[in-house]
């Protein structure tokens, strides 16, 4: 509002491109991200995300560290989900190394993925309802989230930042009640998932307000490069489990939920969907792992991988999480870097927001689902 | 379509695209290419996307300088510092690999996906380290838009044609690019 005094009546209320700070401190922008949104009305004309609050340089971190210490930092990435994390630097480092892991530890890590991914996905179903002004589902959901949490603290002592997968296989098998008390979680779990339907998903006010914001189209996803929910929620059929199997992935049969249209209620439904995959998943694994070691045998204290570079990528809670890693001979890796799906997936929302109204903008931004911890490293 | 078939569609359209000496491991579905100068890239890319690789994994680089110098970091860089001597091994300021590659170069790495034929193509460019310069990839996938700004940010590497060349990650007073291995923290208000 500038220089209103001397404007006439008309020009007062004349509308003016106006810039709203969202963020950095905002509760829903799950973490520390700033969006300027430039608004004329109520349209946005102009996004522009601002991130990197958080970063606290872990590829550079890697750079002196030996590779035991090197999972230690994938924990903070995707802090909600750390399990995947630990999981692809574990894959990138031992196809470098030539590492074989022995079977049950593959099933081990199978089972703690997709724990880990119906706890993050969990967290969204909870986060996404407040966003949307429903905030009963986040009770519900955190309800169940502990209950997980609770298996990965009985399981390796940690509930957020596991460090459980390492290189060669897993940090120690489980505890011996662990098994059936995960059986008596996911046979209690099943039916809750048939809950929150009523509770959200088919809750009529709940699709209204998300069903008609935030499209993407299929192209526009691959375009820009999207991953994980998001890209299946506008119909595209990229799930890394499927294009180049990693743990015991080929051993268990599951779907891939595919959205249709690619609105936020399509990236939401993936989600929820997913999760009664990996209840599925969890179940097979638990029926197919026999005992055997959980770690391989001779891993070094501390490995000199030969002279190599190796990529591996697999299905985190948030999309496609991969790892570049080149090895120069040495204790620690020449160079680690991170695909983050978040950081690629938030890419987009400078793009999508414009035109969008204001009231929309936190239903997409919670719709993408980030984690900031993963967009800064 | 497999890597070997990949290769010998390369060799027919690009004869000087060679494949890299060093291959990315990981799947036998992964090929690995390098190319000789920035010019080549953007025919490359407009080549690959016109045969289906529409999906844009990773943009980023590489510093070949040699081992890290250790006064980049600001921390103690011994990671073991709070253990008593001999209880877990102690992991050295790296060293120089005798016989490895290091060179004054910056190796820039793309990676390319087919979706529907489930394999990835890997790029690699050289480029100076002193005002190395790409033509940026935007326009051809909007993908490339953060990641190139992070290596800008990380690496200092221009990319020609970039609708907002600016910082990404890291703070405005951060000076140098960070993940040089050369680079040397300068002191600031937070230290």
């Amino acid at each position: 509002m500038t220089e209103t005094t001397t404007a006439s009546p008309v020009e007062y209320l004349k509308t003016d491109e106006l810039f709203v700070n969202l963020g950095p401190q905002h509760p829903s922008t799950h973490g520390v991200l700033r969006v300027g949104l430039t608004i004329k009305g109520e349209v946005i004309t102009k996004a522009v995300p601002d991130v990197g609050y958080l970063h606290r340089g872990t590829e550079k971190l890697a750079e002196v560290r030996g590779y035991h210490h090197c999972v230690v930092l994938t924990d903070r990435w995707d802090y909600v989900s750390a399990m995947p994390n630990n999981l692809v630097f574990c894959l990138a480092a031992e196809k470098i190394m030539n590492l074989q892991v022995p079977e049950r530890a593959q099933y081990l890590r199978t089972i703690m993925c997709e724990m880990n991914r119906i706890a993050s996905h969990l967290l969204f179903f909870g986060t996404y309802g407040i966003d949307i002004g429903a905030f009963t589902p986040f009770l519900y959901a955190f309800r169940e989230r502990e209950m997980v949490l609770d298996l990965f603290e009985m399981l390796c002592g940690a509930r957020l930042t596991y460090n459980y997968i390492r290189l060669g296989g897993v940090m120690m098998d489980t505890p011996p009640e662990w098994i059936d008390k995960t059986k008596e979680f996911l046979d209690y779990f099943k039916p809750r998932l048939d809950e929150y339907d009523t509770l959200l998903t088919y809750n009529p006010i709940f699709m209204d307000r998300t069903q008609t914001v935030g499209l993407i189209p299929k192209d526009t996803a691959i375009a820009w490069g999207l991953s994980g929910p998001n890209l299946r929620g506008s119909g595209v059929n990229y799930d890394a489990r499927v294009f180049e199997p990693y743990a015991a992935y080929d051993k268990v049969k599951f779907d891939v939920p595919v959205g249709k249209t690619g609105s936020c209620w399509d990236r939401y439904f993936c989600r929820v969907a997913e999760m009664r995959q990996s209840v599925s998943i969890v179940e097979q694994c638990l029926k197919l792992m026999q005992p055997g070691d959980f770690a391989a045998k001779g891993v070094a204290k501390v490995p000199k991988p030969p002279p190599g570079e190796s990529y591996a990528h697999v299905e985190g809670s948030r999309g496609n999480l991969g790892i570049y890693l080149v090895s120069d001979g040495g204790q620690s890796p020449f160079r680690l870097h991170v695909r983050a799906p978040s950081f690629i997936n938030l890419a987009i929302l400078q793009d999508m927001l414009v035109g969008q109204k204001m009231a929309d903008v936190i239903a997409i931004l919670g719709s993408i689902d980030i984690v900031l911890g993963e967009v800064d490293r | 379509m497999t890597a070997e078939e990949l290769y010998a569609k390369f060799a027919a359209q690009f004869p000087k695209v060679q494949k890299a000496s060093v291959e990315v491991k990981g799947s036998p579905a992964y090929a690995t290419l390098r190319l000789n100068s920035p010019a080549e890239l953007e025919p490359v890319i407009e080549w690959l996307k016109g045969l289906g690789f529409t999906y844009l994994d990773i943009v980023t680089a590489t510093d070949y300088k040699g081992p890290i110098d250790v006064k980049g970091f600001v921390m103690d860089p011994n990671p073991n510092a709070f253990l008593p001597e001999g209880a877990t091994p102690q992991i050295e300021a790296p060293t120089a690999t005798p016989n490895y590659p290091y060179r004054e170069a910056f190796e820039l790495e793309y990676c390319l996906t087919y979706l529907e034929e489930k394999i990835k193509v890997f790029l690699k460019l050289d480029v100076p380290r002193d005002g190395g310069k790409v033509p940026s990839l935007v326009k051809h996938f909007p993908a490339a838009d953060w990641q190139e700004r992070e290596t800008l940010d990380l690496y200092g590497i221009g990319f020609e044609g970039h609708p907002n060349p600016t910082k990404i990650l890291t703070p405005d007073f951060i000076k140098g690019y960070p993940l040089r291995k050369d680079y040397v923290h300068t002191p600031d208000q937070f230290d």
